[in-house]
């Protein structure tokens, strides 16, 4: 994917990247402040801990002045800190585009996009790189991680210009992004999981495997959770599927019942594969789902 | 397999499926469509969820569209059999009779129609249909029963016929149309055989003795088709009967009507108007009440002005069979009879006359009431009376004649007039056997006298049919045997002469002689009308005795008048004057001349119930010798000297109406081993379909019952 430095900034856009810009940074300024600790060692001002020399580590990091007193090699650790790289996966998919028929609060998108944006502005407010990747069966945009606060822009620009269409693969798309994603760095990945033929423990697995840290925001719409749909009705699919005619009250009881047990199915899978699950309905308030997310990555990070 | 329906009015019902496709449409929700991200996962609940809402709309309008259409089913009597309708002619050749019955009974409404429009229109149903080599024939069933089409094969024909046909006024005889049935069936050449009734089942028309051992033996198959259910309205009541009588006596001329009407419902009838209409204009109006199945008789009375012939009718109130419910009447009140009684033992004291009894027996308070215009003359004065002027002369005790008169009697006898003699202490028996031998066909013998003290001659009276003696019945016959007569004189008969004694004594010596001299009647009585030789006069029966005896002889008695026949019965002429015809005028207005053969003269033609009127006159001249000539004749106009000479009336039997209907197993009791099958007429493809078919009704109801509860069931799940 090409990296614009400059938009070519259409009003409409300007007007929603603002709005985002706005309700994202409300939202982080409200939440911790505080450095987003890691949990691997690198080159930082922070000392971590001595170690014993073995070849192959840097000599520069060698404290010699410990080696003047005990005569002994010792090796200088620091915390990393900085070097965090964050790709938020956020599903474009036509399921993405629901609009309840009685919407009220935000749409699914909008919800997304308000979480992508909230969470890139607070990833680079602490100097993160942060990157974004719309995906729906195969990378419909790709914005590579930076650290600069300016590349908030880019990604508010991705996030406004996304029409949401097509089927999900989050197969097809974690497999051909598997390998430009660096190891070690963080994939937040944004989506409604609402994809008939995907294996999503499959994929986790394979991205937890490459050592990177997964975090699952799954989104859903209160209307896919309960279906409170009163009435005959056809339903359109907004992927491929065929339309279907029926009184949602006939089927709601055990519609509500896939879906917990999809919820709990997946809940389930992520907590084996260590992998952090957020389940958020629209109408969950945005700084609460964040708040509660940031506060369990912080006692995660400090154990 | 056929379904058939036997009111197929009721399909109609069937309409009524479009309630419950409104009901369905009005209440069906709006689609509303709906772009849905979870799509596959409502396909996977809908998989798994039993219940499935729009097929369970669709069920119930189902339902409720074959609960409606079912119960429509269920009231048009559905039928179902293995059989095609075509069955009443076999398809192979076959010989049919059809016998239908036309009696009045099948006059019964039916909607618009009449039973009997119904019963042609089935018969002509098959008729159409007949296939090649099958011959059908058509048997009327009324009495007399008549073939109304012999064999045929052309349909076209027996439609004309049977469509021009009416119910008539007669009874039924399914025996004797039967019997012509199978008659007719001998002389069919096909193998096949079959009888056809097509029938009220009114009982009057099934008497056991109308069916002969022979007939029961037979096997012809006999389908018999009871059209009795399409009747739309009851025969309520029929008017029974009707008898017409004079007051006698009383000081005006009323007459009385007596009626006796029945009831023919199950249950009671209150306020039904019965009216009373003389010579075309309503009389007197009235209304009774009839208790189920009773009859009642209701009289009527009526002053007369003048004695003139009176025809009118009894009607009750219409029901669906008017035919019983008028009775029509004809009376012909006594005419007055101009009477010359000659006195031929005149006396100045008024009782020792010879006729001082007789004058007070014919007038008894005046002439007014007893409609004999008397007149007494002695004998000098006969020769100046014109006998012409009297329809009866009277000599009482006369001697003998002035010289020739008997020439004048002989005349007047001739000519129509009554001659009535009685004889006394005055007579001349020679005068008599020699002068009067032409009037009197027997010969006055020999006085015979006893005293007053021993036994006197007595009448042998017994029961007579002698129309002036047989009102004397009972207690009056009793009191005559009481009269003493103690002369008499004995007759014989003259050689070659004809004469009857209607009354004789009892040591068998005639009392009255009777003969008959041209036109007129001579009338001997034995002994005297006064009280010198019997103490008749002072008797309690002498009063009517000889007034009839009067009336008899001036023929005023017995007036046609009093015949009140049934639809069929002919009517019989008896006094039939040579030379002269009696001339019928129908209630039509047709006419026809009865020819007298041996005296006699009847007539047939009684087929529609009313007043025929009846003319005396000439014979109409025609060129056919007398052996020709047929005994009635239809003729155009009465003849100009056509003299009224009565009437009589015609009316239906109520034995049809009275009846009921008959069951099916008296039927079968009485056609014994023929083979019967009965079935409902109407249309004759349902009731073919009637006679095989399995009534779907019941099962059908038990269906609509069925989905009605399911039908409950699944908007209560819902």
């Amino acid at each position: 994917m090409e990296e614009k430095e400059t938009f070519a900034y259409e009003p409409e856009v300007l007007a929603r990247i603002s709005a985002l810009k706005i309700r994202a940074l409300k939202l982080v300024e409200g939440l911790l402040s505080g450095n987003h600790r890691s949990r691997h060692k690198g080159s930082s001002v922070e000392f971590a801990e001595y170690k014993d020399y073995s070849p192959g580590d840097e000599i520069r990091h060698i404290d010699w002045k410990v080696v003047g007193k005990t005569d002994k090699y010792h090796v200088k650790q620091f915390e990393q800190s900085t070097n965090l790289k964050c790709t938020i996966l956020l599903d474009a998919s036509g399921s993405m585009g629901y609009v309840s028929p009685n919407e009220t609060g935000m749409t699914k998108m909008d919800y997304a996009r308000t979480l992508v944006a909230s969470l890139s502005c607070l990833l680079l407010k602490q100097f993160d790189a942060v990157g974004l990747t719309l995906f729906n069966d195969q990378v419909v945009q790709h914005i590579p991680p930076r650290s600069k606060t300016s590349h908030l822009q880019h990604i508010l620009h991705g996030l406004s210009t996304i029409e949401p269409q097509g089927v999900t693969r989050i197969d097809q798309v974690v497999g051909s992004l598997v390998e430009r994603l660096q190891s070690r760095s963080m994939l937040i990945l944004v989506s409604d999981l609402l994809a008939k033929e995907d294996d999503i423990y499959k994929d986790l697995k394979l991205l937890v495997s490459r050592g990177l840290e997964v975090v699952l925001f799954h989104i859903l719409h209160p209307d896919e959770v309960s279906l409170p749909f009163e009435g005959d009705f056809i339903f359109e699919s907004l992927e491929d599927d065929p339309d279907i005619g029926l009184d949602p009250q006939d089927i709601r009881e055990e519609y509500q019942k896939v879906v917990q047990k999809q919820i709990e199915s997946y809940k389930k899978q992520c907590l084996g594969l260590g992998v952090d699950y957020v389940f958020l309905e629209t109408t969950t308030p945005l700084d609460q789902a964040l708040s509660y997310y940031l506060l369990k990555r912080q006692s995660l990070s400090k154990v | 397999m056929n379904l058939s329906f036997l009111s197929p009015i009721y399909l109609l019902g069937l309409l009524g499926i479009a309630v419950p496709v409104l009901i369905h449409l009005l209440t069906r929700r709006q689609q509303k469509r709906l772009r849905f991200s979870a799509v596959y996962l409502l396909f996977k609940s809908q998989k798994r969820s039993i219940k499935k809402s729009t097929p369970n709309r669709l069920l119930l309008l189902l339902i409720r569209c074959l609960a409606v259409a079912l119960l429509s089913l269920a009231l048009a009597h559905p039928l179902f059999s293995f059989g095609g309708p075509a069955d009443l002619i076999p398809v192979k050749p076959s010989a049919n009779v059809f016998i239908l019955d036309d009696s009045y009974s099948m006059a019964l409404s039916s909607g618009d129609k009449t039973l009997y429009d119904k019963a042609v229109h089935a018969v002509l149903k098959p008729i159409g249909k007949i296939p090649a080599g099958s011959a059908f024939s058509i048997v009327l069933a009324s009495q007399p029963t008549r073939v109304l089409q012999g064999w045929t094969e052309d349909s076209t024909l027996a439609e004309k016929i049977l469509k021009a046909t009416k119910p008539s006024f007669k009874t039924t005889s399914i025996g004797e149309a039967l019997t012509q049935a199978l008659e007719l069936l001998e002389e069919a050449p096909q193998k096949e055989k079959r009888i056809h009734v097509f029938t009220d089942l009114d009982k009057n028309g099934w008497n056991a003795e109308d069916f002969p051992e022979s007939e029961k033996q037979q096997n012809t198959p006999v389908k018999i088709l009871d059209f009795s259910h399409l009747k739309t309205g009851d025969n309520r009541a029929a008017v029974k009967n009707v008898e017409v009588s004079q007051e006698f006596l009383t000081n005006s001329r009323v007459i009385r009507v007596k009626s006796k009407v029945l009831n023919l419902e199950g249950r009671a009838l209150n306020n039904l108007n019965i009216t009373l209409s003389v010579n075309g204009k309503e009389q007197s109006r009235n209304t009774i009440s009839l208790k189920a199945n009773e009859t009642v008789e209701k009289e009527f009375t009526f002053p007369i002005k003048v004695n003139e012939p009176i025809s009118g009718t009894i009607q009750v109130a219409d029901d669906s069979l008017g035919v019983d419910n008028k009775r029509f009447f004809s009376y012909q009140p006594d005419q007055k009879i101009k009477v010359l009684v000659v006195d031929g033992d005149p006396k100045t004291v008024a009782h020792q006359r010879e006729t001082f009894y007789l004058e007070n027996a014919l007038s008894p308070f005046s002439v007014a009431l007893s409609n004999i215009d008397l007149t007494v003359s002695t004998l000098e004065q006969l020769p100046e009376r014109n006998l012409f002027d009297f329809s009866v002369l009277v000599l009482c005790n006369v001697s003998d004649l002035p010289f020739g008169y008997e020439i004048e009697l002989e005349k007047y006898a001739m000519r129509g007039g009554a001659l009535f003699i009685t004889l006394g202490d005055q007579i001349d028996p020679k005068y008599y056997n020699e002068k009067l031998g032409n009037l009197l066909p027997v010969t006055i013998q020999s006085l015979n006298q006893v005293d007053r003290q021993s036994d006197p001659f007595r009448l042998k009276l017994e029961k007579s049919d002698h129309p002036v003696l047989k009102i004397f019945t009972g207690k009056s016959l009793q009191e005559m045997q009481s009269i003493r007569f103690y002369s008499l004189y004995s007759v014989e008969g003259r050689d070659n002469r004809e004469f009857t004694v209607p009354l004789w004594f009892s040591n068998k010596y005639p009392a009255v002689v009777e003969s008959e001299f041209g036109k007129g009647k001579v009338i001997l009585y034995v002994t005297s009308i006064d009280r010198d030789w019997n103490n008749f006069p002072i008797q309690p029966t002498f009063l009517p005795w000889i007034q009839r005896w009067i009336k008899y002889s001036a023929r005023g008695l017995e007036s046609i008048q009093r015949q009140d026949l049934l639809i069929g019965e002919p009517f019989v002429w008896k006094e039939a004057i040579p030379g002269t015809a009696l001339f019928v005028k129908f209630p039509s207005g047709k006419i026809t001349q009865l020819i007298p053969i041996d005296g006699e003269a009847s007539f047939n033609a009684t087929f529609r119930p009313g007043v025929y009127s009846l003319f005396r006159g000439e014979r109409e001249a025609s060129g056919k010798s007398e052996s020709e000539e047929t005994r009635a004749q239809p003729v155009t106009s009465l003849p100009e000297n056509a003299l009224p000479a009565g009437a009589f009336t015609v009316n239906v039997n109520t034995r049809e109406s009275e009846g009921g209907k008959i069951s099916e197993e008296e039927i079968k009791n009485i056609l014994g081993n023929l083979p019967v099958e009965i079935s409902q007429g109407g249309d004759v493809d349902q009731a073919i379909a009637a006679s095989k078919g399995f009534p779907l009704a019941t099962p059908f109801l038990l269906l609509v019952a069925g989905m009605l509860f399911w039908e409950g069931w699944v908007v209560r799940r819902e």
